[in-house]
């Protein structure tokens, strides 16, 4: 066994590798006895509370360092490890599953660097006692899918800058919408260099947000994922060492596609959480619920919908697996599977969400059963990481793409 | 056209480098520590590597042992590579590289071919080609 991670056979479809299903059955505990019981009060707080003794019984279970090598004091459960733990945090609440989804979303670059110079200084840091978080800042005002799609960047407005001065950079503008700005130690930054148009030689920085002339913004109050926090980073002035450069320069957009593929089996696995969260809601009320003289669920169009909902987790689950796997162990990260693993995952999260809400009439509609918060946070996970319409591009892309060697 | 002029010209120059390599102690040791086998699949024109704690062999392993890691690329990104012109994320992204394998054996095995880096523009240089 490699001192930086576990490494095993191609899963089954119905077994998980001994150590991961051990790591899935620590996290569910944690989820199911630690989390269910305060979904709700997370849900209904202030926009701008978080639930720190939560992330601390995350952190200390390992989901802030799953990813991360062993030799850089991570665990190594690999992208498999991951998506399967934040599957259960989901189910329970997605948005503390995606606290932990975001700070991967910031080590991902480091880990893409393949510079052990750089991973030696920034990965060690999740190792500690008190958990430390990571943000990943792309979007901006006027720029989403812009800065995502390489063909559109050329096109992309008011991108923020970084100007070369001395041995560094300067980074002046604003990124919206980050998860964990508000209390990331580092956020992975892309910011245009020089006068370059549009985003065209966008380039990847790791920037410490104790850095002088870094605001971090408001909070924004969501429907959704209330359990994480969205802000704004404003950056006045920022000196960035040419030493915190991930990718070279111009390199950034190679490095944020790279991030995005990586990535997006995890965020399908959020999605097949909230799907999984509502369908158990759901099926345990049509196990229970009396009409006609029998239970919901025997019903023919209630058993229709129930077993439809079924079939979709589990094809979600399967699809997230199958891109999991892949990412660890092919570089760079083929964008088909995990691309298409959330695309289907985001629509069936909502169509289960729905349905479930619909299963158990006007209970579903209302906050005390919990199934509503299914349904707004299943909206919530068409917009990060790849709408729709971007992974859409992404696997037909993938579909007529060629090796160039 | 490739910079290297022929198939034997790409497969001396690449077998000089990791022969470097494999005379390493430090480097074979921890191959074999960590149980990790190379193999590079060079095209335009075809070289295939194979690099194990027991040293350095061009073509095919006998064998028929699956490698770690394997890595895909042609000659000419090989070339930018080892002379630091072209950066592994920059390649991947852009399809001019490919690695099958663990990944966390990726990570292991990069430190590891550091003295590549440092040894290749001499020997380029040596065999005539570009730097």
């Amino acid at each position: 066994m490699s001192d930086l991670g576990d490494t095993w056979e191609e899963p089954t479809y119905t077994t998980l590798p001994a150590p991961v299903e051990e790591l899935r059955e620590r996290v569910r505990a944690f989820a199911q006895e630690q989390i269910v019981p305060r979904a709700a009060a997370l849900d209904q707080a202030p926009a701008d509370e978080l639930e720190w003794d939560l992330i601390k019984q995350g952190h200390d279970l390992g989901l802030t360092r799953l990813i991360i090598p062993r030799q850089y004091g991570g665990l190594g459960y690999g992208m498999f490890g991951l998506a399967v733990a934040l599957e259960e945090i989901a189910a329970a609440d997605a948005g503390i599953a995606l606290v932990f989804g975001a700070t991967l979303l910031g080590q991902a670059p480091v880990l893409l660097s393949g510079d052990p110079e750089v991973q030696e200084r920034w990965l060690p840091m999740f190792n500690t006692d008190e958990p430390v978080l990571a943000c990943n800042a792309v979007t901006e005002e006027l720029a989403g899918c812009d800065l995502l799609i390489p063909e559109n960047a050329v096109h992309a407005r008011e991108v923020m800058s970084a100007q070369r001065k001395g041995e560094g950079y300067i980074l002046n503008g604003r990124k919206r919408f980050i998860t964990n700005a508000k209390v990331a130690r580092y956020a992975s930054v892309y910011a245009n260099l020089g006068d370059a148009p549009g985003a065209t030689a966008l380039t990847g920085f790791l920037v410490p947000l104790d850095s002088p002339g870094i605001t971090r913004g408001p909070v924004a109050d969501k429907m959704g994922y209330r359990g994480c926090l969205g802000s704004e980073l404003v950056f006045e002035d920022v000196e960035v060492p040419a030493e915190n450069v991930v990718g070279g320069e111009g390199g950034g957009v190679h490095i944020n596609v790279q991030q995005m593929n990586m990535a997006r089996a995890a965020v399908a696995a959020i999605s097949t959480g909230i799907a999984a969260g509502a369908f158990a809601i759901a099926k345990k009320w049509a196990g229970e619920r009396i009409q006609g003289g029998t239970e919901l669920w025997r019903h023919q169009f209630s058993a229709r919908k129930l077993a439809e909902m079924s079939a979709k987790v589990d094809a979600a689950r399967l699809l997230y697996r199958k891109a999991a796997y892949i990412t660890d162990n092919e570089l760079p990260t083929p964008p088909y599977e995990p691309a298409v693993a959330k695309l289907f995952a985001d629509r069936i999260a909502i169509e289960v969400a729905e349905e479930a809400m619909s299963l158990m009439g006007a209970r579903g509609y209302l906050k005390e059963y919990g199934v509503e918060r299914y349904v707004r946070n299943a909206l919530g996970t068409r917009i990060y990481e790849g709408s729709p319409e971007v992974l859409a591009l992404a696997v037909t892309d993938a579909l007529y793409a060629e090796d160039d060697f | 056209m490739s910079v290297f002029s022929s198939q034997e010209q790409a497969e001396k120059v690449f077998e000089r480098l990791f022969s470097i390599l494999a005379a390493d102690e430090n480097f074979t040791g921890r191959l074999r520590d960590s149980r990790l086998s190379l193999r590079l699949n060079h095209s335009k024109p075809d070289v295939e590597l194979n690099i194990s704690a027991d040293g350095v062999r061009i073509g095919p392993d006998p064998s028929g042992a699956k490698p770690s890691i394997t890595i895909s690329f042609s000659c000419d990104s090989a070339h930018k590579l080892w002379l630091g012109q072209l950066l592994v994320p920059v390649a991947l992204a852009t399809g001019k590289m490919r690695i099958r394998g663990g990944v966390s054996k990726v990570l292991e095995i990069v430190p590891l071919l550091q003295p590549a880096f440092d040894q290749y523009p001499a020997i380029a240089a040596e065999a005539g080609l570009p730097v």
